[in-house]
């Protein structure tokens, strides 16, 4: 069914945003008593630190504090999954965005000009520029730039490559593509009255920023609070600390409010990007097209950082699996290493994109060999949704995978490709698909805790620990409040990311709607028998016969009390529930792999190539889902549509390369994101199959849309021009090439 | 290297423009830009630094009625000039229309872009009421958003040609 575009909630969220009434993080410029910060970074991608002296710095006209390594006063590293960043570095830098010093100063200006003088000695040291050849260099942490390596098995595959009719091998690679949130890292922290200290920050983890922050400045958990929201975009790239660590010590040594946020510029330097992949992979299949046997061999860049990459390595792996297809066996093997190429992290698809990428490309090139469609060749490989998932876990679709097929099928943008002779633009269409798991899964701990309440003055009150970047989760859970307690969207408050509040986990993952669900699913009957109860004592009916509804509560379809006068009368007791959720994993599974709940999505593309410049245009992406229920129609829509044109940019355009250890973009002049003239016209259709009976029928869809967009392009490429593009992002340059020597060959 | 994005040090100026209806005084350097006096002195957060270099649209003002990116204009050019923003801007009918569509469509998330749209936006109206030929996705052409993939924008842009035509 066609998910049509609907009137928004407009909530006065979104109409704070459009007034320029919503303060972000970084707009608190006007604190009493605000300084601001400014971080020295690293001259070079990699070197040793001889001398750091801030003589001449502390000095300056306007400076409150310089600090350096020796001023943390805890823990100096962070990291979420190994602690291995220095927040000020010691004796050596290993990227270009590694921060050496800090300053806090009365003006902006003040404190970049005291970062001028801050005078480093530094003893330059080979950089490790290429991923392929870092094993082989002296190592960057610890024994070896090795940081993780795995290998998911099923089956012989020697074996089962031995009875292939046909295999094909191709290397993929995918770019270093960069969040580009319009919110540039940054925020404000402030010093309380005992010691402790608040952040109003752009983040994705207030509750986790709060631990890591604590042990940094030496505090206990209690004394440290962030708050998340609102947050101007953060993709992944705000999951790992950011400014969080330099603003707190400064605001400790100083006593006083301190703002840092970095420009466009620092922010490429450095901040975290997606990890760029190189993978070979080789597919074989029987005659009548039945995939045997599969192998990966990948090569992530993690950069100088460890940061989520070992998590993205496993997510890649999986995706490598081809999660959606039968394949009697296969070996998926993948390293990630240190370079001194930047940092990457997390970034929506977290590693799934770039393997599914590479994957539908196999499959389409199985089918090309055969001469089959890529469609039936797929219908014939796709599992069926009671089938265990590509590791032998157990998973939950929301509906057949040949449904959503057929549904791709059935796309109208399946016009004939090409175009009469001599005209200026080739068009073509071409699906893939993609499957996408919820969760942090793999076994980590996970689970999430939310709250409902009544407030003092009458108020439903939802309160939840994810960040509000406009992913629409406060409509969301609105619409399941309005559902479950029968009350209005105006009877209800959302408060989110608030470290004060419930932890409910990063906002990551595509965990937040499944945990929501979750919670309000336990919290909102037993929030219910509460207020009932109070107000039967209040009006001596009944606690049965009440019911809540709109404004109030009732009884035989009559309003008998507004929340309003139960919140003034009934304070006998708080009428809070408080309820955490573990987030839904197989059962009977000593050792978890992969993802239990699991969506997926066929994106069909159609492009127009011009023969003259080599450049692509996507006209149309038309996407079927099938991921649970709708909840907040404009979120959901907003979401596919959003993530979508994320993968056509990493697709056609994004890339940030580096020579020597350094970035060669370093603003949005250089870095190319889509305008609105590079967004085609989109349509997503929503299949729902959800059995009535699933307690989770609703799944997170944040990184659903970027899943398939690339392959899907490539494939509408080559309908087009019956060339096959493996390395993202396309090259204008190679198609024209590759186009002139067609027509050479013609003539 | 990150390039130097400050101002050469010069002697401070008065710089004296109207700001959504009141006209303010400030005191700096001839090559401060429009973008860091608003945030500064004028106390606007709606103009928003995304890039500085022109490029992104978050800073996007009216100067003199037309859309500007904030961060490319400097004190001296800003004599007896008259810059609005959407903070002066809720009563202005086309900006009450630019705000419906938005919001009705759905057309922003995180919402840091979303002024600047608002403004480009407005500025479109304004041309088209003017009798002058304005294709309203070519005015916010210059405006990224990174949350939406402007399916919601050109909802909205397509909602106001509609009523545009109306009128």
């Amino acid at each position: 069914m066609e998910l049509k575009a609907q009137p928004g909630m407009a909530g006065t969220g979104v109409l704070q945003r459009i007034g320029g009434r919503l303060g972000y993080a970084t707009d608190q410029q006007h604190i009493p008593g605000l300084l601001h910060g400014a971080i020295l970074r690293s001259r070079y991608a990699h070197a040793r630190l001889l001398r750091v002296d801030t003589t001449r710095a502390r000095s300056m006209p306007g400076v409150r504090a310089v600090v350096t390594a020796q001023d943390v006063p805890g823990v100096n590293r962070f990291g979420i999954v190994v602690r291995d960043q220095p927040v000020l570095c010691e004796n050596r830098v290993r990227y270009e965005g590694d921060a050496i010093a800090a300053v806090a100063a009365d003006s902006p200006e003040q404190a970049r000009a005291a970062l001028e003088v801050i005078d480093v000695d530094y003893a330059p040291l080979p950089v490790v520029a290429d991923a392929d050849t870092a094993e082989q260099m002296s190592p960057l942490h610890g024994e070896s730039n090795l940081v993780a390596r795995d290998t998911f098995t099923r089956g012989d595959s020697e074996a089962a490559f031995a009875r292939c009719a046909v295999i094909v091998e191709h290397h993929y690679q995918t770019p270093r593509q960069m969040h580009a949130f319009m919110e540039t890292e940054g925020g404000v922290a402030i010093p309380d009255n005992n010691g402790g200290v608040v952040f109003r920050v752009g983040c994705q983890s207030g509750h986790r920023d709060a631990e890591q922050l604590a042990d940094i400045l030496g505090l206990k958990s209690t004394q440290v609070t962030v708050e998340a929201t609102p947050t101007g975009g953060a993709f992944g790239g705000k999951d790992e600390m950011t400014i969080q660590p330099v603003a707190g010590i400064l605001a400790l040594q100083t006593g006083l409010p301190v703002l840092v946020h970095l420009d466009r510029f620092e922010s490429c330097r450095a901040g975290i990007k997606r990890h760029p992949v190189s993978v070979v992979m080789t597919t074989g299949c029987d005659s009548q097209g039945r995939i045997l046997a599969h192998r990966v061999d990948a090569l992530l860049d993690t950069g100088a950082y460890a940061s989520l990459g070992p998590a993205v390595l496993e997510n890649f792996l999986d995706h490598a699996t081809a999660p959606l297809y039968r394949i009697e066996a296969y070996s998926v093997s993948g390293r990630l290493v240190y370079t001194n190429n930047g940092v990457s992290g997390a970034f929506r698809g977290f590693g799934g994109n770039q393997a599914t990428f590479a994957v539908e490309s196999q499959l389409d090139a199985l089918a090309e060999k055969l001469t089959m469609c890529p469609l039936e060749f797929r219908r014939i490989n796709l599992r069926t949704a009671d089938e265990p998932g590509s590791r032998g876990q157990p998973v939950r679709w929301t509906a057949p995978p040949t449904d959503v097929l057929a549904a791709a099928a059935a796309s109208p943008l399946w016009v004939p490709a090409g175009a009469a002779a001599r005209r200026r633009w080739l068009t073509g269409t071409g699906m893939a698909m993609g499957a996408q798991g919820n969760g942090l899964g793999d076994g980590l701990p996970d689970s999430g805790g939310g709250r409902v309440s009544l407030t003092a003055e009458g108020r439903i009150l939802l309160e939840f620990g994810f960040a509000d970047y406009g992913q629409n989760l406060a409509e969301a859970i609105t619409c399941l409040v309005c559902e479950g307690l029968g009350c209005t969207a105006s009877d209800i408050d959302v408060v989110l990311g608030d470290s004060r509040g419930p932890d409910s986990g990063p906002t990551s993952a595509s965990r937040s709607s499944v945990l929501v669900h979750g919670v309000l699913a336990n919290t909102l009957p037993r929030w219910k028998d509460l207020v009932r109860g109070q107000a039967a004592s209040l009006t001596n009916l009944p606690p049965e016969e009440l019911d809540c509804g709109p404004g109030g509560l009732f009884h035989n379809s009559r309003q008998i009390l507004s929340y309003q006068e139960l919140a003034e009368k009934g304070q006998l007791a708080p009428m809070v529930v408080d309820a955490s959720q573990a987030f839904p994993v197989a059962p009977d599974q000593d050792q978890p792999v992969g993802r239990y709940l699991q969506l997926q999505i066929a994106t069909v593309a159609r492009v127009a190539v011009d023969r003259l410049t080599g450049r692509v245009r996507v006209t149309d992406l038309h996407h079927i889902t099938a991921a649970g229920r709708v909840i907040y129609p404009p979120g959901y829509l907003g979401q596919i549509e959003g993530a979508a044109i994320m993968g056509l940019g990493m697709t056609l355009t994004e890339d940030m390369p580096t020579r020597e250890g350094r970035y060669l973009a370093d603003n949005l002049d250089q870095y190319m994101i889509p305008t609105i003239h590079d967004a085609p016209d989109q349509r997503v259709d929503v299949l729902d199959n959800t059995p009535k009976t699933d307690s989770f029928p609703v799944r997170g869809i944040g990184e659903l849309g970027i899943e398939a967009v690339a392959p899907a392009i490539c494939s509408a490429i080559e309908a087009a021009t019956s060339i096959r593009v493996q390395r993202l992002p396309v090259d204008p340059g190679y198609l024209l090439s590759a186009l002139c020597a067609q027509e050479k060959k013609r003539s | 290297m990150t390039r130097n994005t400050q101002p050469e040090p010069c002697t401070p100026e008065t710089a004296t423009f109207e700001l959504n209806g009141d006209v303010i005084s400030h005191w700096v350097s001839p090559a401060t830009t429009l973008l860091d006096i608003l945030r500064d002195a004028g106390r606007i957060i709606s103009a928003r630094a995304g890039c500085r270099i022109g490029r992104c649209g978050a800073c996007t003002v009216l100067l003199n009625g037309q859309a500007v990116p904030g961060c490319l204009v400097m004190a001296w050019q800003l004599s007896d000039c008259r810059v609005e923003t959407v903070e002066g801007l809720t009563e202005d009918p086309d900006f009450i229309r630019v705000k419906e569509a938005l919001a009705t469509e759905s057309a922003l998330q995180c919402g840091y872009c979303t002024p600047g749209i608002a403004v480009s936006l407005v500025s479109g109206l304004r041309q088209h009421r003017c009798g002058e030929a304005v294709d309203l996705e070519e005015a916010v052409a210059g405006n990224l958003c990174r949350c939406t993939g402007y399916g919601g924008l050109k909802r909205a842009v397509d909602a106001l040609k509609e009523t545009s035509s109306e009128t």
